[in-house]
């Protein structure tokens, strides 16, 4: 395996370079999306206030934007055998009308309002919340290792997964909703998981360092395997079924959650066996390292 | 046969097989239950507006102002006010001070308010607010609930004009209600909502501030409808060409009685109270109603709407005319829609007002074949998560001995999961059936850190990468002494799983606090899928995982 020899074959601090490089990419996409809307990613109907609905597919996209004439819409995308129309904000008493609309025009629509209190409490909410359960995490991986640098190691790897999914968000125009930030979430508790099996390994085993790498690598990759081979699955059953299956639909929660997912897992396989696998190589042959700086 | 023999003698073994046992048996007693977005009807999200605050005011300066008084004085349990000039005998009663005493004298009047000073706060905020303020005694300084929407700033500059002001700091005003407001509200829609006959109803306090109502069998459209416009109810009955005047309020009604059919026509009967029934009759009289009945409409209006209209009955005004009648029916008119009419006004009539503003910040509806359908998709999704999963085991371990127990070991995790939400009788929606996956997809990975860790115990890669599975499988079995004495007396064997466990017990915790604020947010939106996977974690670390490792040390041993 490739990835296996790269981490030998060089010195730890050069190899550290590529994924600093890495954050300083999805930090500047972050900045740069932050800078002209105002918020790192860009932000999906439940943050910003408005409607959705979905209808059954009779006819075309402009008969079905037709009906909807007259109401402020925003979008509207084909999703298997229904139309998806996105609505910006309105008045209660408009939305009533058009929620009477779509029942008495449209047999079983799917309808969603986010009023503007609601976007703004779950905006709110997301920047309580998220930071609370990184910190929450952090502690903990502080508690189980009681080192510092390992710690930070660990710490610094699911941070910078986090804003690799982020910023993948951004490059592939995926919202941020409730599903993708239950999945940033997610990515918090279960980016650590190898990082875990990673230093474990390292500390508590006795021989060479690089060989105690290889042998969780082993073991982290066919971890990382088995929950990239779960999303996928979520994935095409989320998103293409429909493409095949005509009387399926595409399921808009689970396609966020798992976007964002796919992009965090991959991240993480980067982020255990360069970053962190390097960085502890780094901390563990330091000592020498320092006694020669000492002599010069 | 050996194997099952030691194995039955692993309490950890034991209790997994006895917790998968009685998580399927109480599947299949209890039953699993599917949330609003797999069995489709329509949710609301309401915010009450409302906040609690302290209030740094004097009653004196209050009383001062609203009677423009010369002196205002506490003696004993009242508060004397001298008014200059001659004021009106209801005056007080009109600012809402109730058993005030007014004593004219020559050039000033005398009015005697028996109220605590608490009490002449809560008056001035009420007249000022027009909404609901209550006293919350239960706390330290005390403090005023107000139930509608105001801010501190709002509160204050309605403080200014008597020198009051909310003190500074944090806990001084808080939004939100509190928690008896909010269950009050919730028994108000509760019951609401049952008597319209929609099945399933959920009204489910989220936070301080927010209800979320989940409708089965409603559109948004209905549901907005009955929850969305609750309020004042009135009635006033017309006087002459167009216009009207108030006759009661909601508070007047006592009792209403469901629908009922007469000669085709549907009604609905009430009661009113006796200062009720003597206003109304009093207004009839006033009115002319009692002698032109035809002429002069009873109107019912909800939030100033006019929500029924019908000429006074003609037994009912010459009735009126001896005597105030408490019992009485509004008729609304024949057929389904007269049915629908009745249904309306029943409910309409019953609950006058909710005990808080509401406002309603989200909806939405979904369609039951939409739901059921998803469904169907979730369980393809969760049979090919599985697939995929055990594909990339073989793909690893090349040993069915190791992939079946081990597929066998994260399905019964989730039969458990399942389990537990089937006795707390939960619903399962589709973020929690997404969270049923994820744990598969995480379980699966704890049992390859138990399996990996008792595999190659202190061996390094490069030494192991030379020797297959069995190889090492039968090195395990030996080490564990599995054939020789039992496997719980090997130390290597324990201290490997031992050590799997700390990784594992990290990576679960970690987990688990990343979820948790998750319960809290999104309105509930999310709060499945966060309980299913720190659920399922738990299971998995403290149940299924320890078995699994007994388990397959025992099963890579027996060869």
């Amino acid at each position: 395996m490739e990835l296996e020899d790269i981490i030998s074959k060089y010195p730890p601090r050069q190899i550290m370079l590529v994924p600093i490089a890495v954050i300083i990419l999805a930090l500047i996409s972050l900045g740069v999306t932050y800078l002209s809307t105002g918020s790192p990613v860009k932000l999906g109907i439940e943050f910003t206030g408005g409607t959705l609905i979905t209808v059954p597919g009779m006819g075309s996209e402009e008969s079905v934007a037709e009906e909807f004439a007259g109401y402020p819409l925003v979008d509207i995308r084909d999703i298997g055998n229904r139309y998806m129309i996105q609505f910006g904000p309105m008045s209660d008493s408009q939305y009533s009308a058009l929620a009477k609309l779509a029942n008495d025009r449209f047999d079983s629509p799917d309808i969603r309002h986010m009023g503007p209190i609601y976007s703004k409490e779950l905006q709110s909410q997301v920047a309580r919340y998220l930071p609370l359960s990184f910190i929450f995490m952090a502690i903990v991986v502080f508690v189980v290792f009681r080192q510092i640098v390992v710690s930070a190691l660990v710490v610094l790897c699911a941070l910078a997964d986090i804003l690799i999914a982020a910023a993948s968000m951004n490059l592939t125009g995926v919202e941020l909703s409730l599903g993708t930030v239950a999945a940033l979430l997610m990515l918090i508790g279960y980016s650590v998981d190898t990082d875990i099996l990673l230093s474990m390994r390292v500390l508590k085993r006795k021989g060479d360092v690089d060989e105690k790498i290889k042998g969780a690598m082993q073991t982290g990759l066919t971890m990382a395997g088995t929950t990239i081979a779960a999303v996928i699955a979520l994935i095409i059953i989320s998103n293409f079924l429909y493409l095949i299956v005509p009387s399926f639909t595409r399921m808009n929660i689970i396609a966020d959650m798992t976007a964002v997912l796919i992009f965090g897992l991959a991240a993480d396989v980067f982020n255990t066996w360069v970053t962190n696998a390097q960085g502890l190589r780094w901390y563990l042959g330091r000592p020498k390292m320092s006694a020669r700086g000492q002599k010069r | 046969m050996s194997l099952i023999e030691d194995l039955s003698k692993d309490k950890r073994v034991v209790l997994y097989v006895v917790a998968v046992a009685l998580a399927i048996i109480s599947i299949g007693f209890f039953g699993l239950k599917f949330g609003l977005d797999l069995e489709g009807g329509s949710y609301l999200q309401l915010q009450l507006q409302g906040a609690q605050a302290q209030i740094d005011v004097s009653p004196e300066k209050i009383l001062e102002y609203q009677f423009n008084a010369t002196s205002v004085e506490r003696r004993a349990q009242s508060y004397v006010v001298m008014v200059p000039g001659i004021t009106e005998a209801d005056a007080a009663d009109d600012l809402g001070y109730v058993g005030a005493k007014v004593a004219a004298g020559e050039n000033s009047t005398k009015i005697t308010i028996p109220a605590s000073a608490e009490s002449i706060v809560l008056t001035y905020l009420k007249n000022n607010l027009d909404a609901d303020v209550k006293l919350n005694v239960n706390v330290a300084p005390v403090r005023y609930e107000i139930l509608t929407n105001v801010t501190r700033d709002s509160l204050n500059a309605l403080l200014a004009p008597v020198g009051g002001r909310v003190p500074e700091g944090e806990d001084t005003f808080v939004e939100g209600v509190t928690e008896e407001t909010m269950q009050d509200t919730k028994r108000v829609l509760d019951s609401k909502l049952n008597r319209l006959g929609l099945q399933d109803i959920k009204v489910k306090p989220v936070g301080g501030r927010f209800l979320l109502i989940d409708m089965a069998g409603a559109d948004v459209a209905q549901a907005q409808e009955i929850v969305g416009k609750p309020g004042k109810f009135e009635i006033r009955i017309q006087t002459e060409n167009n216009e009207s005047v108030h006759v009661l309020y909601g508070d007047a009604v006592e009792s209403v009685e469901i629908p009922s059919k007469e000669n085709e026509v549907w009604g609905v009967p009430f009661g009113l109270s006796e200062e009720g029934a003597a206003a109304f009759q009093k207004a009839a009289i006033d009115a002319g109603a009692t002698r032109k009945p035809e002429d002069h409409y009873i109107s019912m209006h909800l939030d100033k709407e006019e929500i029924f209209s019908a000429p006074l009955a003609p037994e009912l005004a010459s009735s009126l005319n001896k005597a105030p009648t408490r019992r009485m029916q509004a008729t609304v008119g024949s057929g389904d829609v007269g049915s629908e009419k009745a249904k309306m006004l029943n409910i309409h009539l019953r609950e006058g007002a909710l005990p808080v503003n509401v406002e309603i910040v989200g909806s939405g509806q979904v369609s039951a074949a939409l739901g059921s359908q998803f469904k169907i998709q979730m369980v393809i999704a969760g049979i090919i998560a599985l697939l995929a999963v055990a594909g990339m085991i073989y793909r690893r371990y090349r040993e069915k001995r190791i992939v079946l127990p081990m597929i066998t070991t994260s399905f019964s995790e989730v039969v458990m999961m399942l389990g537990v939400w089937a006795i707390a009788g939960w619903q399962l929606d589709l973020a929690s059936l997404a969270g049923i996956i994820m744990v598969i997809g995480t379980g699966v990975d704890q049992l390859v850190i138990i399996t990996d860790e008792l595999l190659r115990g202190g061996e390094t890669a490069a030494s192991s990468a030379q020797r297959s599975i069995k190889e090492r499988a039968a090195e395990v079995a030996e080490k564990a002494g599995v054939g020789k004495i039992a496997a719980t007396t090997s130390k290597v064997y324990l201290a490997r799983l031992s050590r799997a466990f700390m990784i594992i017990l990290g990576a679960a915790a970690t987990t688990v606090v990343a979820m948790l604020p998750l319960l809290f947010m999104g309105f509930g939106a999310l709060t499945g899928f966060a309980l299913i996977i720190i659920l399922g974690v738990i299971l998995g670390t403290f149940i299924a995982r320890p078995a699994y490792g007994r388990i397959i040390g025992h099963i890579m041993g027996t060869d």
